[in-house]
């Protein structure tokens, strides 16, 4: 099991959660300035909270004892809203960017699944915002992490190919079985994707997998 | 001629390397951290834009003469005296070209945008790897602009190599002073093609510089 019990501060918003969940696909939705980036970022390290992070069985955040893991050493994927592609390396060199050697195998998988293939030799300045969005996928992908965050990873997509990059990722999360944190505004991935969903508001979570069980029990049952 | 030409060239190619590699960690500290005298850090590599450069070379000969702590050590070590020496006069360039090499290098750096910078450390990068793949590439231009500009400013001086070197034929009389000097004995085609090669190095650094500015406007900034 993973647990996140953190609090922060970010000018006016209050950041407060207390959650648990295991190796599962987890969609995070809210409203504007909810929290939801902010709770990725502390996730990320590129915060530092106060409380406790515990992924599997390592410590990631013990604030009480002045611990916080660097980000470089939590294994992580990423998709932040801005792609951050580097202009001088081609899309398969950002792919690979930081990685120790290259698994062409693993790379091209992911090429085909987010359908970049035909794009790897080009300069990022040569594609659209959708593709930059997909080559920042596979990135973070590229070198397995132990946790994946994205942000808003299909904001930029067309609707056609939105279902099957959430196939994509649902697949690549049960085979890596790892747990992936998805914020989204979009009712299908819920739908489609999450094992728990969390509403955020005012920087807390509202509401957990039980909870939503719960209430599309309740609605189905109304409809009847 | 030749041989004053020789000797700027020279210093101005040591001083470049010197300035690069001494005004990298500068530009970085001044860009990323925050720390206790920052501001002051930030004046003194900013103060040989605005101070006479006689005052900077009285300084430096006031701190390298020969009964002076760093000329008592440098004497003890190289057996030779500072004061009046080609090293002497690198050490002069180095301080007085400072802010040419580190502040194109400071902007270079504070416009990589702080995504590039979260994209590589949660990509796992080391802070050697980040400098490295990331900083140095994506601060390319600032580098290669103070590069030219620390090279360009060094072959200019007068007033600090005049205090330092002392004007010594064949070891710290600089094209410059060589120049000054042609004109006082009335030299004037020499003191014509000195001035004109001067000039040429200058205008070709600094086209270097504005080519440089405008590929990093076109090509780096973008996305």
């Amino acid at each position: 099991m993973n647990h996140i019990q953190i609090t922060a501060s970010f000018g006016s918003l209050d950041l407060q959660v207390d959650a648990s969940f295991a190796n599962q696909f987890i969609i995070v939705s809210g409203e504007n300035g909810a929290g939801k980036t902010s709770l990725l970022r502390c996730l990320a390290g590129l915060e530092s909270p106060r409380g406790m992070l515990q992924l599997g069985d390592k410590i990631w955040l013990d604030s009480s004892a002045g611990f916080n893991l660097p980000a470089q050493q939590r294994q992580l994927g990423c998709v932040w809203p801005d792609a951050a592609l580097l202009p001088w390396l081609s899309v398969e060199k950002n792919i690979v960017f930081g990685a120790d050697a290259v698994n062409s195998q693993w790379l091209l998988a992911l090429a085909t699944q987010f359908e970049i293939t035909a794009l790897m030799q080009r300069q990022p300045c040569m594609l659209s915002t959708g593709e930059m969005q997909r080559v920042s996928l596979a990135r973070s992908l590229y070198r397995k992490p132990a946790v994946l965050l994205l942000d808003e990873p299909f904001s930029a997509q067309a609707p056609a190919i939105r279902q099957r990059l959430r196939l994509c990722l649902k697949g690549l999360q049960a085979e890596l079985a790892i747990p992936v944190l998805m914020v989204s505004h979009d009712g299908a991935d819920a739908r489609i994707l999450a094992q728990q969903h969390w509403h955020m508001r005012a920087g807390k979570l509202l509401l957990s997998l039980a909870d939503m069980q719960e209430s599309s029990r309740k609605n189905k049952g109304g409809k009847r | 001629m030749l041989e004053s030409l020789f000797i700027s060239l020279q210093l101005a190619l040591i001083t470049t390397i010197i300035l690069l590699l001494l005004a990298l960690p500068l530009a970085y500290a001044l860009a990323f951290k925050s720390f206790r005298g920052r501001t002051v850090l930030e004046v003194v590599v900013a103060l040989p834009l605005v101070l006479p450069p006689t005052v900077l070379g009285y300084y430096v000969l006031l701190m390298i003469a020969p009964d002076s702590a760093m000329g008592r050590a440098w004497n003890a070590v190289f057996d030779t005296s500072l004061a009046f020496s080609f090293s002497g006069m690198v050490l002069a360039s180095v301080l007085y070209s400072l802010p040419f090499a580190v502040q194109p290098m400071q902007q270079a750096l504070r416009s990589i945008p702080v995504s590039w910078l979260e994209m590589a450390i949660t990509q796992g990068l080391s802070f050697r790897q980040t400098l490295l793949q990331l900083m140095l590439p994506a601060a390319k231009g600032g580098v290669l602009v103070a590069a030219a500009l620390s090279f360009a400013h060094t072959m200019g001086e007068f007033g600090v190599v005049l205090m330092v070197g002392g004007s010594i034929p064949g070891e710290t009389k600089v094209a410059s002073i060589a120049l000054f000097e042609m004109v006082e004995m009335q030299q004037q085609s020499e003191a014509w093609m000195l001035a004109l090669i001067l000039l040429a190095v200058s205008f070709v650094m600094l086209s270097v510089v504005y080519t440089i500015n405008r590929q990093g406007l076109q090509m780096g900034m973008g996305k």
